[in-house]
């Protein structure tokens, strides 16, 4: 709930900015047509380089090599595929967020294409959100496929493994299907901080943040840990900014209920995927402000 | 046409970039004043440095000035309205390089929020202009320079824009490329755009423009058409073949004569009433006279006049062609 909060006056202290920024004054360009335009591109330049096709057939790979391997139990087996699965999804869809996120801005930048966009009736807040947007279809695009692979992997095996009396296979289908969407939300979440970087630093440092924001994101309720028991106000402090400003990642992470056949809360689901969102406006808010008045 | 309406004024214009290491910074561009009039095209002209770019892209609202202000059509730069009626080549065509021609121009149109079936009567239209209707669906990454250079003009073109703002149209492209495209200014010319070109090739500024205004480290050390910056002639060159070392020593100590070189005997043009009188001395001398005339001086000599006038130590002709 006060993180709910704190996000709310987060995005109200934000948005005040943005306007005292003109981020949409002047005049209006051709609003979301531009940014339509910009996510497509986005898009259609990463299918052509084709780099993400082969990290893909990678990732298609690994979770096929699943199914070779014999375990003790039909739900011992569902239980490993389930969990190395997820694992494959969130890690791989992790590193493509930072691989495809963090080259969209500084790319531009450095090959100066950003300059026959911007010279045209765009505006910096489209372009940026237009690159987000183009960012988050990659890497739903490619998410779906590792998760109609895996459920297709569960379905298939689950058809095959004979059950056992005392074990049987369990897909876990919902559940699994659940997890691979609340690892999408992390992805879109850290996809947002890493084009917050990007704005202001190479791509090199970008890459550099990126990895660290995951992991501080992914170790979250630790740093709360730590700043509940800071001795000191000055340690108290530091450790609270850090938890607020970091995005918790941890609470997109259901691999381990839906692996081990847990009750999984739906509602925390939700919850964290509301707040995530507020986070990507907030942080698209902040970049965009940044790019706005960056000299290209 | 060119009309007195100014479509871009630049007043009290100043760039400087400053870091953490230099916090006084670089000044690329120093109390810069231009105006350019609709139906003209005007060239900055200056070596590598002298803050033509930065000028541009503060034009563009790419990079924000220090101090001072450019207004296009009577608006602030930031106005995004006054993107729907320019277009820009940037140096060395910097086009997404995985797309073809057509796709290419189909973005950059629609970023003008054009429906399906005008972007493709464009698409189409624009092809034709550059000539790159044959070529159309080849990758950019695959197009040679020129092509490169003719797609990157159609589209800053694809929102037939009045003021066209071209950095460096020729930069890298071989005498063909060369032509073609000063050809393709040429006719943007006669549609009567008003086009703002930065070069550091004289020569093709000398064909095209109208106006040029010549930068230095950031200042606009001289403007004006080529025949007011260029002056009057100075001299009179006698081109004369077959005078003898002997004649040709005679030739040279008329009083109006200013040297003699081989066959070349030069003479100041405020003596031009004793021109037939040099030119008697010249046949004396057994010479044959070839061609007399009176060399205007070229915008390379202009530019390096102006330059050393600014900075006479410096030698800055090194930098232009």
């Amino acid at each position: 709930m006060g993180q709910l909060a704190f996000g709310i006056g987060l995005l109200v202290a934000i948005v005040v900015l943005a306007i005292t920024h003109r981020l949409w004054a002047p005049a209006m360009g051709h609003g979301g047509a531009s940014t339509w335009r910009i996510a497509k591109i986005t898009v259609a330049e990463a299918r052509r380089r084709r780099v993400v096709q082969a990290v893909v057939v990678l990732v298609l790979l690994i979770l096929l090599s699943m199914t070779v391997f014999s375990y003790l139990n039909p739900r011992e087996q569902a239980r490993m595929i389930i969990s190395g699965g997820l694992s494959a999804i969130t890690v791989f869809g992790i590193l493509l967020a930072i691989f495809v996120a963090a080259f969209l801005i500084p790319q531009e930048l450095e090959t100066r294409t950003v300059y026959a966009v911007l010279s045209k009736p765009v505006r910096r807040f489209e372009f940026v959100l237009g690159k987000y947007l183009g960012a988050l279809i990659i890497l739903a695009a490619i998410m779906t496929i590792m998760t109609v692979v895996l459920v297709a992997v569960l379905l298939v095996m689950d058809h095959f493994v004979p059950d056992l009396t005392y074990s049987t296979f369990e897909p876990n289908l919902a559940n699994v299907v659940f997890a691979a969407v609340m690892s999408y939300f992390a992805v879109a979440v850290l996809s947002a901080y890493i084009v917050l970087i990007s704005t202001v630093s190479s791509t090199a440092m970008t890459v550099i943040a990126s990895f660290i924001i995951w992991a501080i994101g992914s170790l979250q309720s630790q740093i709360h840990d730590l700043a509940a028991g800071a001795e000191t106000v000055s340690t108290k402090w530091f450790f609270t900014m850090f938890y607020w400003l970091v995005p918790p990642l941890e609470n997109f992470d259901f691999r381990h209920e839906v692996s081990n056949f847990m009750q999984v809360s739906y509602k925390a689901g939700i919850d964290a995927a509301g707040v995530g969102i507020l986070y990507i406006i907030v942080v698209l808010l902040v970049a965009s402000v940044f790019f706005n008045d960056r000299q290209v | 046409m060119v009309s007195d309406e100014i479509v871009l004024q630049i007043e009290g214009l100043s760039k400087v970039y400053r870091s953490l290491f230099a916090p006084a910074g670089t000044k690329a561009v120093d109390s810069l004043t231009l105006g350019v009039r609709r139906g003209e095209t005007y060239s900055i002209v200056g070596p590598n440095g002298s803050g033509k770019t930065t000028t541009l892209k503060i034009v563009l609202g790419l990079i924000f000035p220090t101090s001072g202000k450019v207004n296009i059509f009577g608006s602030d730069v930031a106005d995004l309205a006054v993107r729907e009626r320019v277009g820009f080549l940037p140096e060395d065509a910097y086009l997404y390089d995985v797309f073809t021609g057509e796709e290419l121009l189909d973005f950059y149109a629609g970023l003008f929020g054009y429906s399906r079936r005008r972007r493709k009567e464009l698409v189409d239209e624009l092809l034709s202009l550059v000539g790159m209707q044959a070529n159309r669906r080849v990758p950019f990454q695959e197009c040679s320079k020129g092509m490169r250079q003719r797609l990157a003009l159609a589209q800053a073109l694809v929102n037939d824009p009045e003021l066209l703002i071209l950095d460096e149209p020729t930069s890298g492209l071989d005498p063909a490329g060369r032509h073609q495209m000063t050809e393709l200014i040429y006719e943007l010319k006669r549609r009567g755009k008003t086009i703002l070109l930065c070069s550091h090739f004289l020569a093709e500024v000398e064909e095209v423009c109208d106006r040029v205004g010549i930068m230095y480290r950031g200042r606009l050390v001289a403007e004006g058409t080529l025949t007011e910056l260029a002056g009057d002639p100075t001299e009179i060159v006698i081109t004369a073949s077959g005078m003898s070392p002997e004649g040709a020593s005679r030739v040279a100590a008329h009083s109006a004569v200013l040297g003699v070189e081989g066959d070349v005997v030069r003479m100041g043009h405020e003596s031009s009433d004793r021109l037939w009188s040099v030119l008697d001395a010249v046949r004396e001398a057994g010479g044959r006279v070839a061609e007399v005339h009176r060399p205007r001086p070229t915008l390379q000599d202009v530019f390096v006049r102006a330059i050393r006038q600014d900075a006479p130590e410096r030698d800055a002709g090194e930098e232009v062609h």
